[in-house]
């Protein structure tokens, strides 16, 4: 009974038996890969509750789930909690997407004149090279211990990689297509207007998905070494007055939003490129 | 047909220049096409055939010599050619529709005459019904079919085309040459096709010049007979005379 029901729900929508046998295997092997997923999950959580209530591990270091579910919801009643996710999260979002239009103008300007690209080449690779968190007392200085700062972190720290990768992606544009624009008599900037620019978004997208991952990189430092608010400034914060269970809960709240920040670019790519090729 | 000649080429020569190296691709190359003419350049890869049809479509400079369209010196690409490539190079992000406007585009002559005709060319090829979609859900016959408007579009009387059918299986080039063809019949067009496929070169030319050695020279010219040149490009394999013009042809390529 219970067999037949679970086999109809397997192979809904097949189209004959063997797509039927077909689709039950494949949906099976999801079911089992989602399973395992929480197992894994819950397993953890529960290990860590338990070693943590027995102390098998020192629930003062490594807090609990349980407390750290209890800090979430009381700090997210009394409002500061999304007042410091609010803060850190415009800080990364307009972070990366200055990093890497800022990066793309640059790549640009380097396109049209070779010249110029020539040029600044060892500069690009020395400061492709630098550790760019090294940069932050400087930005201090000159920005001041604030918003600004971070939000040059993060800049920082995407937009030379955003040149180089652009600009190489501008001249990776097959030669074919620079004949064909030139035999109809285009100009410089129809060429980059008409075929190298479009031609290059699945590579910008690709630099912004890049871009994501690092400007957290930036904000969270620069919170660190400046911030009176955000996620970086709890985790900071958490840890100087020794309770980690803030810190913790701070770090699952960071990995969410980047994560669902990625998604929402993905999302974004796939859109805007539904009409490409897939090769 | 009047016998100015349309294209010139007054012992052009061709070097690459690098920082360490100059290499010499052709060696002075001289041949007129007259208005209406098809005339195919063969020769095996490497004997310079592609750059002699960049010179002709001012993409490059040659070192010696020059190279005149209706009588003037060629130094920029000429409003008069259309170029085809191998390749069909259709943007993705385009419609078919939009990608045979490019070169109007570009040209600055994308107005509503200009695109009306274009679309009439797309009808006439067979294509209208696919005017709306992207180039991912075309077979490469169909992309190359498209190209072939892109470059029919901007109403050349030169069409300069390098080896526009060596990329799609056989039976969509025979499609496309007859295609071709038939486009040709009521616009006089002079056209200057390199291909390294022999079959090809006498099924459709008036004349073929046959390149070879490097750096490449024209080793002969061959005038291809009445009898294939009022066939069809699909008829004129199946005459008498073409397998032995096949012969010599082969010959004459086995020999460089």
């Amino acid at each position: 009974m219970v067999k037949k029901w679970m086999d109809a729900r397997l192979s809904r929508g097949a189209k004959s038996e063997i797509h039927a046998r077909y689709l039950r295997r494949l949906r099976l092997q999801d079911g089992w890969v989602g399973i395992t997923r929480w197992i894994i999950l819950i397993m953890f959580l529960g290990g860590w509750e338990i070693s943590s209530r027995s102390g098998w591990i020192d629930p003062f270091l490594f807090s609990s789930p349980s407390r750290i579910w209890n800090l979430f919801f009381e700090m997210l009643s009394d409002g500061n909690l999304i007042d410091d996710i609010g803060v850190t999260i415009l800080e990364t979002v307009i972070g990366f997407i200055l990093g890497t239009a800022a990066g793309t103008a640059l790549a640009t300007l380097i396109w049209a004149s070779p010249f110029l690209s020539r040029v600044l080449d060892p500069y690009l690779v020395v400061l492709n090279s630098m550790p760019k968190v090294a940069l932050g007392p400087l930005f201090i200085v000159t920005f001041g211990a604030g918003f600004g700062s971070i939000l040059m972190m993060g800049v920082a720290i995407t937009v030379v990689i955003t040149t180089l990768v652009i600009h190489n992606s501008f001249r990776s544009v097959s030669t074919d297509y620079l004949k064909l624009a030139r035999s109809f008599g285009a100009t410089r900037r129809q060429l980059y207007t008409r075929i190298i620019f479009p031609a290059c978004i699945p590579d910008m997208i690709a630099a912004l998905k890049v871009n994501v991952g690092l400007a957290w990189v930036g904000v969270i430092v620069g919170e660190f070494l400046v911030s009176k608010n955000g996620l970086g400034y709890l985790i900071m914060y958490g840890f100087q007055v020794f309770n980690l269970t803030l810190v913790i809960m701070s770090l699952v709240v960071v990995a969410i939003c980047a994560t669902v920040m990625y998604e929402a670019v993905s999302r974004l790519e796939k859109y805007l490129l539904r009409h490409r090729n897939l090769e | 047909m009047s016998d100015t000649p349309v294209i010139e080429a007054l012992r052009v020569t061709k070097a690459y220049l690098s920082r360490e190296d100059e290499i010499q691709a052709l060696e002075p190359v001289s041949f007129e096409i007259r208005p209406g003419e098809f005339v195919s350049l063969i020769g095996s890869s490497g004997c310079g055939k592609s750059t002699v049809l960049s010179l002709v479509a001012g993409l490059i400079q040659p070192t010696e010599g020059e190279v005149r369209i209706a009588g003037e010196k060629v130094e920029a690409p000429n409003r008069r050619v259309s170029y085809m490539l191998q390749r069909d190079c259709l943007l993705d992000w385009r419609t078919v529709e939009d990608n045979i406007f490019l070169g109007l585009e570009f040209r600055g002559m994308n107005d509503e005459a200009t695109r009306k005709q274009a679309r009439l060319l797309l009808k006439e090829l067979g294509l209208e019904h696919i005017a709306k979609h992207f180039p991912s859900q075309l077979s490469g016959g169909m992309r190359q079919r498209v190209a072939l408007v892109r470059t029919l579009a901007v109403q050349p009387k030169i069409l300069l085309l390098d080896e526009p059918f060596s990329a799609v299986d056989y039976q969509n080039k025979l499609h496309l040459e007859e295609l071709l063809i038939r486009a040709l019949e009521n616009r006089s067009m002079t056209v200057l096709l390199v291909t390294h496929d022999l079959e090809e070169a006498l099924a459709m030319s008036d004349r073929i010049l046959v390149m070879g050695g490097r750096p490449g020279k024209i080793r002969r010219t061959l005038e291809v007979p009445e009898e294939l040149r009022s066939a069809s490009p699909l008829e004129a394999r199946g005459k008498p005379s073409f397998r032995p013009l096949f012969d010599v042809l082969w010959k004459e390529m086995e020999l460089w």
